[in-house]
């Protein structure tokens, strides 16, 4: 079994439904996100639109984070998924550094690495990511990439030519896909981001991490 | 700092989450200088016990005393700088052998034990043989234990300017500039000519390859990829500029320049002086190095 994820962009509205999911599901602190969706606007007034884009731990098959962690707290469960026990890092940052997504962070309140984990925790009760429960137009699809007949094959397959991973020349093979993505949802580098004019608040960098 | 972003587009990023601040910062510059002292001054009494012998006998034990204080505070800064600093014991009882950073402790482990054996032999027994042959040994582990912070920086996948094998190259660099800069500031007038020249030599090379590794990236490294682009405008005519430019003129040309001067005048007062200006810029270049790739968004 290998789980896997998928994003339909087109799909997508920004409502951060699945934002707010993960942080009561995972009880995720203040000023920290294991999910959140970017807003960026594209375009020149009147002709403009804005596009949204949910960033996550991408689950790579070749995970930088699992590789550089000293102690395995970074490791892979069986059904692929690339998880993390808290209990056993040691908070070195390692991983913060070795993601190329930027998906993993330093728990302000228990001081270790922390991440999105596809809510393992539901998946062994046989249950849905909340993430994917709280999505009210089911952009996010999420199942076993192993499995043929599963629905998240079955949109990869109808959606050839137009499937995408971020930074596929980090060689990470990642285990998270979008559909209708492009350079400006998926490239950091392909927007700008100005100091203080944000939509709701006017804060682009944390004085947190390190010491 | 954006490349990729075109007027047809004119992307902007009108809402997201805060982005990480700097999670490495001086703890780990500490870190690296610290370490850049404590393997290097054990490569250069490597050189120097075997090329000038007679002259040179006395830093046997001011090198091993130096070099446990600076790995210490290598030790002491890389366990401070953990989140967990208290289950720092799991990186022996939980390792993982494919983390640089694994391998790093338990080489840096094995390297202060034989540390200490020398200082045992030669402080305790006044056996210069065994001094000697543990040396050797010791010589031969230096070399991964410097090299391992570059092997953590290439498996931090996407920071920009953290590749391999630049970084091996710095890390070497590093420690034999630092290693002579300390045994040029610690030998005093007692060494001959002989080894002042030795010692300028090293630390003239080892800054002028430094420097000249640094030029290239910064201005060849934005041809590889536009991530390294965007990290290297933050010291071409962004916020870290003048600090960088610091850090190159204290540690890198600077000391090349009072090396010639003092080999030309045989000054002994310049060498301090360019030994000085070395390890203030050691720390301040790699400081630059260790910051600016962190300032790039990575989502």
């Amino acid at each position: 079994m290998q789980l896997g994820f998928l994003v339909d962009l087109r799909l997508c509205m920004g409502c951060k439904g699945c934002e707010i999911a993960c942080k009561v599901e995972n009880e995720v602190p203040l000023s920290t996100w294991r999910l959140r969706v970017k807003y960026v606007d594209v375009g020149t007034f009147p002709e403009t639109k804005r596009t949204f884009t949910p960033l996550r731990c991408n689950h790579c098959a070749n995970a930088p984070c699992e590789r550089i962690c000293p102690v395995s707290a970074l490791h892979y469960l069986e059904n692929g998924i690339v998880n993390i026990d808290k209990e056993r890092c040691i908070g070195c940052a390692g991983c913060v550094m070795a993601c190329p997504y930027g998906a993993i962070y330093i728990d302000p309140q228990t001081q270790t690495a922390d991440k999105c984990t596809y809510c393992a925790h539901r998946i062994a009760s046989a249950m849905m990511p909340s993430c994917v429960v709280a999505c009210p137009v089911e952009a996010n699809i999420f199942g076993d990439l192993d499995d043929p007949t599963s629905n998240i094959s079955k949109y990869i397959q109808s959606h050839q030519g137009n499937v995408q991973v971020r930074k596929p020349e980090r060689g990470t093979f990642p285990h998270h896909y979008y559909v209708g993505g492009g350079n400006v949802t998926l490239n950091p580098l392909a927007s700008v981001r100005n100091e203080g004019h944000n939509l709701f608040n006017n804060i682009t960098h944390l004085p947190i991490g390190g010491h | 700092m954006v490349h990729e972003t075109i007027a047809a587009t004119n992307a902007v990023v009108v809402l997201d989450v805060a982005l990480p601040g700097i999670v490495w910062g001086w703890i780990i510059t500490m870190n690296m200088w610290a370490k850049s002292i404590g393997t290097g001054i054990i490569f250069l009494a490597f050189y120097l016990l075997k090329k000038h012998p007679e002259q040179t006998g006395f830093i046997r034990f001011p090198v091993v005393a130096i070099s446990i204080v600076f790995i210490h505070i290598f030790l002491l800064f890389t366990v401070i700088d953990l989140h967990q600093m208290f289950r720092f014991w799991h990186i022996f009882f939980h390792p993982h052998f494919s983390s640089a950073i694994t391998i790093g402790a338990w080489m840096a482990t094995a390297f202060v034990g034989l540390l200490f054996a020398m200082a045992y032999f030669i402080y305790l027994k006044k056996d210069e043989a065994m001094y000697d042959k543990i040396l050797g040994w010791t010589t031969l582990l230096a070399v991964p234990v410097t090299l391992y912070t570059a092997g953590l920086m290439a498996q931090s996948t996407a920071r920009e300017i953290w590749q391999m094998p630049t970084e091996s190259a710095q890390m070497i660099l590093a420690a034999l500039l630092a290693g002579s800069a300390t045994m040029l500031l610690l030998g005093g007038n007692k060494f001959s000519d002989a080894v002042k020249k030795d010692l300028g030599i090293v630390l003239g090379l080892s800054a002028a390859a430094a420097f000249i590794l640094y030029m290239a990236e910064i201005i060849l490294g934005p041809m590889k990829a536009e991530e390294v682009a965007a990290v290297v405008a933050y010291v071409k005519g962004g916020e870290y500029t003048v600090m960088f430019w610091i850090g190159q003129v204290l540690g890198f040309i600077v000391p090349m320049v009072l090396v010639c001067l003092s080999l030309k005048n045989k000054s002994y007062y310049l060498l301090k002086i360019a030994a000085v200006s070395a390890l203030i810029g050691l720390w301040v270049s790699k400081h630059v190095w260790l910051v600016i790739p962190q300032l790039l968004p990575m989502s």
